[in-house]
């Protein structure tokens, strides 16, 4: 029986959507300070080459200039794994979105004219630009000093070569279970480069006293992450680091964490102070210079009896990080832990490889290597079906995990919904009934799986104000998602008070309380349980005051829709605000905090582990039409099924599959960044496609709300897993419909008609 | 790479004389301004830095639009893309135009863009091209020498280039009157997404004869298939006089196919180049034998 | 440098701008009217989209100086004078046609110019009219179900 909330459950209207139907939600390119400076940045000219000279002397003289400076002005690297990223190219540059000079100036058109006086001299590097030739003995090596960086012990660089992270899972004998096996199938599956492209660019100001105090406005997901990120590298204690978020934050899905255009304002700032440096991408610094989607290249080799169970499987991935590490390593780890997909296999073989290339840095992008290990594992489960003759869902129950199943990594699985999102997703697609589909029209399903990034701390104040009213003092970040509104719904359902009376403010490191990061689709389980433990906190000590000044005893006291009442009797209601002014008078304040860390799923110091506070799965479905004379597919109808949990904010939750579903169309479709030696071909919206209104199919969501033990309200997640199987199951679609098997994203009509074209 | 626009003055004279006098001198150095969806991106990215712009939209005169039997349609070159789409006198005589203009860009792209600005940037992927070519339309151009007509099909010099100079002003755009029982018709996929620039673009125009059995008459226009627009004149020599049959336009699409010439995408451009022309062949003549033609 | 007179949501400005101003920052950085928002500067993205004389425009593809005389309309103005939110912006609250908010300005007008001009418009029209609206959070799917429910009451 679920229990009946006032609040958590109900998809109330989002709080910030009056604020953004007017126009005045503030975002950090909105903001000025007086005095405040522009800055530009000058990129490299090559992917790889050693820096010879550079001279700024003529930029320095232009009128408006304030300063114009190279890495040798920043001797320090950052980086979110590794630390072994430079604010702006020292010595080399490895790829061609590099900041090699940057100036700050009045205004932008003077900081814009002044790159055109830079000059520099670079003597080019043989590059390299996939992951497998970068593999290669004798390739260009992009990091001489590799074994030198800093990385927490999770991380497995591999110094030497271009490999800066080797995860390696073994489970079971594989050699053993491809002996076992009736069948051995290896398919190889790729994966292209696509980019956030939020709608808002990274942009940052920053200002630095004369003393090194340094503040950093912006539009990170995650400032407690990126202060750590900036102490770490200035070598200076957190205090002195302050991060403001904006009010809000246009957009996100994993490529607004570390340091982006924060960098170049950082170093600006560090080198010109007292003064305010602003910094804001152009659409094509947002593709060529912030961070991607990994492309990878997948290369499964399964052992299957006849019956479809699998035995064995090996898997070998290799995630093209680009010139700097950023969050590869821990999305090359996590998606090795994944790679072997979502079915009971007692011989596991994982091989993921993170590997230098002089391309765009990759990262995280709503997924973190989910999209890519789904389209290997379920494309290849459609195949595998077919060639033993069984019905693709079928296959996938019988093999799916369940409870008490052991993942790849090891971890005892509990709470695992995959079949009954499944089950959903082919009854709503009426899979059971002859398919009504006429030629050239196919229907195809896939599974996705998602890690929760484990163990890391959220932590939440609330205050309660004279009046009764509450301010929720949390560092998640408002990014689009509806975090705003979730975390205000889960403290006013946990404190017995109204929703309109919480509010909730955007992250500033000197006030709101640590919370590792707005990602990973963590903060509705993470910052909800903190908020509810504040949120206990607080009204233990309103009950205290309350039982004194109502001479009650506390037990018998509790908070109803904002007033202290006795338990069944709603005669005593007396309003919060009257319980705060009996006691402080026209002052005064309660404070509550809570504090959330998933204890005992990894050895003390020990983070990113394959024991997750959980997994969030989910099934997809399509139905297509494929033109076989333009090689165009039609996507029919998209169904997705998703383990969210108790949904805090059902609304919510549908919206986030919505938009995902709207990344898995653009990556199975039209996505791709395009590089000619690592020269980014379409860094525009011109160029590089994203679906439009006219591009998304009809659509038929479902939550599935199994209560989760742990979670605030029984809640779990729903970010990212939603973009997670909407290739593959396209994919399989197609293959239904024309027996044409893309294994290469993005399916164009130029692929389909080709394959077509050899098939007859 | 983007950038904000660098300094340049600006002008808005308010008639053609000023406009020409204008530009004899600053030659070179100076930009007309249409609907400036293209120019003010091509100075955004550094291709163009005219020290002068020169803004048309002043002469309000140019923005016109009009139809008569003997004079055919006649379009100010102001008239933007906007004011093509569910124009009435657009619909009852070129459908295919409304066409092209859903084909080009977005709404807030259509509310600015003009017809005459398409034909002048001379992109290979221009949408309005295929369809003027394929009407046989000319344009009527401006200069300090005096004003001059000249056919669409000589304008186009390569990508991005028309052999007009910088002192012409293309003042109208003039599309000659089908005769009886013909029609056409402009079909094209967009490269990737639903709104994207012109993967092909193929226009159509047919008159038929003999009791709508027998293709007359017919052109067409091909867009983004070749440095320029193009006309697919084998294609052309083989329908003339030929009798409608079943396998008659995929026959004559592959023929039109043959005659592109697509860089990149190419096998696939070709493709798609058939199954437009053929399209856009069987759309033409149905529309040319309703009512006894003529759109 | 010259002076132009515009009026932006019914108020009318006079004011000294630089020849290659785009109206885009004429708004947000004379005016200080943050509501329209920069995503692409080139046209592609929708997010600067305001009314000019009625019509959808991308503002970064407008000069300052060809707005003169002219009547600008920005997320700012949408609302009736009279009344607090204008249906279209009641109908994405409603819907919860909003996530992130930074191309929501731009739609709006967008889904405005579309009303004036169609008001009992198709789903089919609703798409093509936000066709140059770029939304990277929703997938759409609210935003069009809310342009059509304030187009219903609109119509009431
Ligand atoms: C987002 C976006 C999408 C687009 N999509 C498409 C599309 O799908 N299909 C397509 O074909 N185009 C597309 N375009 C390109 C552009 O919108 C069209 O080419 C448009 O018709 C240009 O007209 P304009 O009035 O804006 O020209 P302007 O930009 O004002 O002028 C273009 C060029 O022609 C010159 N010029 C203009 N008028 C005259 C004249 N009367 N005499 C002499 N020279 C003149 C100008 O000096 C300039 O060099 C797109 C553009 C953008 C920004």
């Amino acid at each position: 029986m679920k229990k009946a909330y006032v609040t958590v459950g109900k998809s109330v209207t989002r709080l910030d959507a009056r604020d953004k139907v007017r126009g005045v939600a503030t975002y950090i390119v909105d903001m000025k300070f007086s005095g405040m400076l522009h800055g530009k940045v000058l990129y490299s000219k090559f992917p790889h080459a050693r820096i010879v000279k550079i001279d700024t002397s003529r930029a320095k003289r232009l009128p408006g200039v304030k300063a114009v400076i190279t890495g040798e002005d920043m001797p320090f690297l950052h980086g979110e794994a590794l630390y072994d990223t430079p604010f702006l190219a020292v010595g080399k540059v490895r790829y061609m979105g590099e900041a090699v000079a940057a100036v700050a100036a009045v205004d932008e058109e003077t900081a814009e004219e002044a790159l055109d006086l830079i000059e520099v001299e670079y003597e080019e590097l043989p590059a390299v630009f996939n992951p497998g030739d970068a593999l290669k003995q004798g390739a260009p090596i992009l990091h001489e000093k590799l074994g030198e960086y800093y990385h927490p012990p999770v991380i497995t660089p591999v110094p030497g070569t271009n490999i800066c992270n080797h995860t390696k899972i073994r489970k079971g004998d594989i050699e053993k279970g491809f002996k076992e096996a009736d069948h051995i199938f290896e398919d190889t599956f790729t994966t292209q480069m696509t980019q956030h492209g939020t709608i808002e660019p990274h942009a940052a100001i920053c200002m630095v006293t004369p003393d090194g105090k340094l503040t950093l406005w912006g539009n990170n997901d995650s400032p407690y992450r990126a202060r750590r990120e900036i102490a770490v590298a200035l070598k200076i204690p957190l205090h002195r680091v302050r991060l403001v978020g904006a009010p809000y934050i246009g957009g996100n899905f994993g490529g607004k964490g570390g340091l982006k255009a924060e960098a170049i304002a950082i170093a600006l700032a560090w080198n010109y102070r007292g003064r305010p440096i602003k910094i804001v991408n152009t659409r094509e610094e947002e593709f060529t210079s912030t961070v991607v989607r990994h492309p990878t290249v997948i290369t499964l080799k399964t052992g299957v009896k006849k019956d479809g169970t699998i035995v064995a499987r090996q898997t070998t991935c290799l995630w093209d990080t680009g010139a700097y590490a950023e969050k590869g390593p821990t999305v090359s780890r996590m998606g090795g832990a994944s790679s072997a997909g979502v079915y009971n296999i007692p011989h596991v073989s994982i091989d993921s490889y993170c590997v230098y290339t002089n391309n765009q840095i990759s990262g995280a992008l709503r997924g973190y290597s989910g999209p890519q290990t789904a389209w290997a594992y379920e494309s290849q489960m459609d195949m595998i079906a077919e060639r033993l003759g069984l019905d693709p869902v079928q296959m996938r129950l019988k093999c799916a995990y369940d409870n008490g199943s052991v993942h790849a990594g090891g971890q005892v699985l509990s709470d695992v919904t995959l079949k009954t999102c499944l089950n959903k997703v082919v009854e709503a697609m009426k899979w059971d009934k002859p398919s009504p589909l006429t030629p050239y029209r196919g229907r195809g399903v896939a599974f996705g799986e998602r890690f929760i990034k484990t163990p890391f701390a959220s932590s939440a104040f609330l205050k309660i104000n004279e009046d009764g009213t509450v301010d929720l003092i949390s560092s998640t970040s408002e990014v689009g998602q509806g975090g705003e509104t979730t975390m205000c719904q889960i403290a006013a359902e946990e404190l017995g008070v109204p929703l309109a009376s919480v509010s909730k403010a955007s992250p500033d490191t000197a006030y709101t309380p640590f919370d590792e990061s707005t990602t990973s689709s963590r903060s509705t389980f993470h910052m909800g349980n903190a908020i509810r433990m504040a949120a206990r906190d607080a009204k233990e000590q309103i009950l205290q005051m309350a039982a004194t000044q109502m001479k009650v005893p506390v037990k018998k006291l509790t908070i109803v829709d904002g007033n202290v009442q006795v338990v069944g009797k709603p005669e005593t209601a007396t309003p919060l605000g009257q319980v705060m002014r009996r006691r402080y008078g026209a002052s005064g304040g309660v404070l509550g905090r809570g504090f959330y860390f998933p204890d005992g799923l990894a050895p003390e110091g020990e983070y990113f582990t394959f024991n997750c506070i959980f997994w969030m799965y989910c099934a997809q479905g399509a139905e297509v039409e494929v033109d076989p004379r333009t090689g165009k597919v039609t996507v029919l109808k998209m169904v997705a099924a998703h383990d969210v949990g108790t949904a805090i904010n059902p609304k919510s939750c549908i919206e986030q599959i919505a938009g995902g579903v709207s990344f898995g169309i653009g990556f199975t479709f039209y996505e791709d960044l395009i590089r000619e030696n690592g020269k980014t071909m379409n860094p525009s919206f011109l160029s590089y496609k994203m679906p439009t209104t006219m591009d998304m199919p009809p659509l038929d969501p479902y939550l599935v709300e199994p209560h989760c033990e742990q979670g605030p309200f029984g809640a779990k997640a729903v970010g990212e897993p939603s973009s997670v199987p909407t290739a593959p199951a396209i994919a399989n679609a197609i293959a239904n419909a024309i027996g044409v098997r893309i294994t290469d994203l993005p399916i164009t009509p130029d692929k389909i008609l080709a394959a077509l074209k050899n098939k007859t | 790479m983007v950038r904000k626009l660098r300094k340049f003055n600006y002008s808005r004279p308010g008639t053609v004389a000023e406009v020409v006098s204008l530009l004899k001198d600053y030659q070179e150095k100076a930009s007309l301004l249409a609907g400036g969806t293209d120019l003010l991106v091509f100075m955004k990215l550094g291709g163009k830095n005219p020290k002068h712009v020169i803004d048309m939209k002043g002469i309000t005169v140019l923005d016109h639009l009009s139809w008569t039997p003997a004079d055919g349609l006649r379009i100010g070159c102001l008239t933007t893309l906007q004011s093509i789409l569910r124009h009435p006198l657009i619909r009852e005589h070129f459908p295919m135009l409304e066409q092209a203009a859903k084909a080009l860009g977005h709404p807030q792209i259509r509310s600015r863009a003009t017809v005459a600005g398409n034909i002048c940037t001379a992109s290979p992927s221009g949408d309005c091209a295929p369809s003027l070519l394929a009407l046989d339309a000319r344009v009527t151009v401006a200069s300090p020498a005096g004003e001059r007509t000249i056919p669409v099909r000589e304008i186009f010099a390569g990508p991005f280039k028309t052999i007009l100079a910088p002192t012409d002003v293309v003042t109208e755009i003039q599309v000659p009157a089908l005769p009886p029982h013909s029609a056409g018709s402009y079909r094209w996929q967009p490269k990737i997404t639903a709104v994207d620039e012109t993967l092909v673009g193929v226009a159509a125009v047919v008159t038929l004869s003999d009791g709508g059995k027998t293709i007359k008459d017919v052109r067409i226009g091909l867009g983004s298939v070749a440095p320029t627009p193009m006309r697919a004149p084998r294609a052309e020599e083989f329908l003339r006089g030929k009798q409608i049959t079943d396998s008659l336009f995929d026959e004559a699409a592959g023929i039109a196919a043959g005659e592109s010439q697509p860089r990149t995408r190419a096998e696939y451009r070709r493709e798609i180049t058939r199954v437009l022309v053929e399209q856009a062949l069987k759309e033409a003549v149905d529309r040319a034998s309703r009512n006894g033609g003529n759109r | 440098m010259r002076t132009i007179k515009v009026t932006v949501n019914g108020e009318s400005h006079q004011a000294e701008v630089p020849d290659h101003r785009t109206l885009l920052d004429f708004l947000r950085q004379d005016l200080e009217l943050m509501g329209t928002k920069s995503g692409c500067e080139t046209g592609d993205c929708g997010a600067c989209t305001v009314l000019l004389n009625g019509k959808a425009v991308n503002s970064c593809l407008v000069l300052a100086a060809e707005a003169d005389g002219k009547e600008v309309l920005t997320v700012e103005g949408l609302a009736y004078p009279n009344r607090e939110l204008h249906p279209l912006q009641e109908a994405f609250v409603e819907h919860g046609a909003i996530q992130c908010g930074y191309c929501t300005s731009g739609m709006l007008l967008s889904a405005k110019a579309l009303l004036d001009e169609i008001p009992r418009p198709t789903e089919e029209e609703v798409k093509e009219a936000l066709a140059g609206n770029l939304c990277r959070c929703t997938g759409y799917y609210s935003i069009i179900k809310a342009v059509q429910a304030a187009a219903e009451k609109m119509n009431r």
